[in-house]
């Protein structure tokens, strides 16, 4: 799991509660214990068609997930909710999303666990 | 070879430019186009064994057939999307939503292609995801906001080097300011009149009331019509949300095209359609109408125009419709001479995906449907996961049916011999 850049905490926890930012100054980096992994693969199946349940796109307008940061995801997310991101498609998928369900998510891809093989040039 | 069709620009580079490398692609189109030759180029083949081909193979056996029909593995083309078989039948041209184009050729005509290479290597694409052949073989691919023509592609293919000519130039398909990723997976037919027809898609979900007249006046979100050097464009249909998918019947001329409609609405509406377009004007429906009689929310408070033309057949709703021909072959039982095979690429946002399949319909003699789409060939949706993602039909010179996933990047054959 990527361990999130400082201040990214804050960010975060302000989108889930109180207690949960509570949790975040008293601890640090650890605050990403929000998603659930398990519940976030169960939920990934509606986000298969286009970036792939392995978190690789399946589409050439679609990023890949795997292994993507889990706070870039989640922030991604509500910003697509929020309006502030505009994507056709994303629009409509961040409607049926809870703030848990969106936690859960970026969780998952963020635990797929990804290798480079190949750096052009190297 | 017929010059007479490319851009005299084109021609006019014949006599100023040497042979060089184009750093661009305007300078590979002139180039190519004054017919010199470009710098080699690695041109790699696309490998049609291994563990990936005998992957696909063992998921073609979960596919569901009628009694006497099969499906083999033809080619495997990354990203494979619409197909156009060459009138010779010796190469299938296939588009794709990234920057190349492949050629696939079954040199032993065994019901397998052994080679498959980048179409036109050195001309740089921006989603060339439409090709098609006028009969006198002049290849078209419909990109993102440019239309290329390729005299004699049959012959060139063999070479990185192809004729090539402008029939659009970039940015001028539709105004820049419109381009999107979203829709924009463009199909192209030459018709019985020889002239180009380009399917448009617009590119939102609904679009906002102030493009309505842009678009309507351009025909995005619609099907156009040009001489096939580009001149005398008009707006053939209108109305339409995501058309992708069109063939002409062969008997009557009249062109049938999928659209795709409007999402976020429910899992079961609105429905998407398959039109009938029996004359040039006709408009079908969206914004007003989100697919087939559901209107949208948008624009609920206009009035739609009276003479909207309905679907002739309601398909099922999100399972993204995306190829459409004519069978005009002789190797499948007869009751499928002219009949509709068609595609749906799978849905992406119903909370049961369906789709991944190939349909047919059927007509009847007074060349409208006999009943709704039927499935034809089922079995890559496995319980909401998709194990392949049908894109494209066309027939091959055999009679045989040619289907493009850009899922898995493959091509398949499906052939009937009754057993």
């Amino acid at each position: 799991m990527n361990i999130p850049p400082p201040g990214c905490c804050k960010v975060i926890a302000s989108y889930t509660s109180f207690a949960l930012f509570a949790f975040c100054v008293a601890f640090g980096t650890s605050v990403y214990a929000g998603g659930n992994i398990t519940a976030g693969r169960e939920k990934a199946i509606m986000c298969d068609a286009c970036h792939g349940l392995d978190g690789h796109a399946r589409m050439p307008e679609v990023p890949n997930l795997a292994g993507q940061g889990e706070g870039y995801i989640l922030h991604q997310l509500h910003s697509f909710k929020s309006g502030e991101r505009k994507n056709e498609q994303m629009a409509i998928i961040v409607q049926s999303l809870t703030p848990e369900a969106m936690q859960d998510l970026a969780a998952y891809f963020s635990a797929i666990e990804i290798k480079v093989v190949k750096v052009p040039g190297e | 070879m017929k010059l007479s069709k490319i851009g005299s620009a084109v021609i006019g580079a014949l006599l100023t430019l040497g042979v060089q490398a184009a750093a661009n692609a305007d300078d590979a189109i002139e180039t190519l186009g004054g017919m010199h030759k470009m710098a080699a180029v690695d041109w790699p083949t696309i490998p049609q064994t291994g563990p990936k081909a005998d992957q696909v193979k063992k998921t073609l056996e979960k596919i569901k057939m009628p009694d006497g029909f099969h499906i083999g593995l033809y080619a495997l083309v990354p990203d494979a999307r619409h197909m156009a078989v060459g009138p010779q039948g010796v190469v299938t041209i296939v588009g794709t939503r990234k920057t190349k184009a492949y050629a696939v050729t079954d040199r032993s005509r065994s019901g397998v292609a052994e080679d498959v290479k980048e179409f036109a290597p050195s001309i740089p694409k921006v989603l060339p995801n439409g090709p098609c052949w006028s009969k006198d073989g002049f290849l078209y691919i419909v990109e993102q906001n440019r239309i290329l023509t390729y005299p004699a592609a049959e012959f060139f293919y063999e070479s990185p080097d192809v004729a090539v000519g402008v029939v659009v130039p970039e940015g001028k398909l539709i105004p820049t300011s419109e381009e999107s990723y979203n829709h924009t997976a463009r199909e192209c037919r030459v018709g019985p009149d020889n002239k180009l027809y380009v399917q448009l898609g617009q590119p939102y979900n609904v679009p906002p009331k102030e493009k309505q007249a842009l678009y309507k006046q351009l025909g995005i979100g619609g099907i156009i019509r040009m001489d096939q050097d580009g001149t005398h464009r008009e707006v053939y249909a209108t109305g339409m949300r995501n058309p992708v998918g069109m063939d002409f019947n062969p008997k009557d001329k009249t062109l049938w095209a999928n659209d795709n409609q409007v999402d976020g609405m429910g899992d079961d509406i609105p429905a998407g359609e398959m039109n009938h377009i029996t004359k040039m004007g006709q408009d079908f429906g969206f914004p007003w109408y989100g697919g087939g009689h559901t209107r949208t929310k948008e624009y609920m408070d206009q009035t739609p125009p009276a003479d909207i033309v309905f679907p002739e057949v309601e398909q099922v709703a999100h399972a993204a419709d995306l190829g459409l021909m004519f069978y005009t072959g002789n190797m499948f039982p007869a009751k499928y001479k002219n009949a509709i095979f068609s595609t749906q690429h799978g849905s992406w946002n119903r909370k049961d995906p369906i789709g991944a399949r190939v349909m047919v319909t059927f007509l009847k003699d007074d060349g409208h449907v006999a009943g709704p789409s039927i499935p034809f060939a089922e079995g890559w949706n496995e319980n909401g996961h998709y194990l392949g993602r049908p894109v494209d039909v066309a027939q091959s010179w055999d009679g045989s049916l040619l289907v493009s996933d850009d899922l898995v990047g493959a091509i398949y054959r499906i052939w009937y011999d009754g057993k």
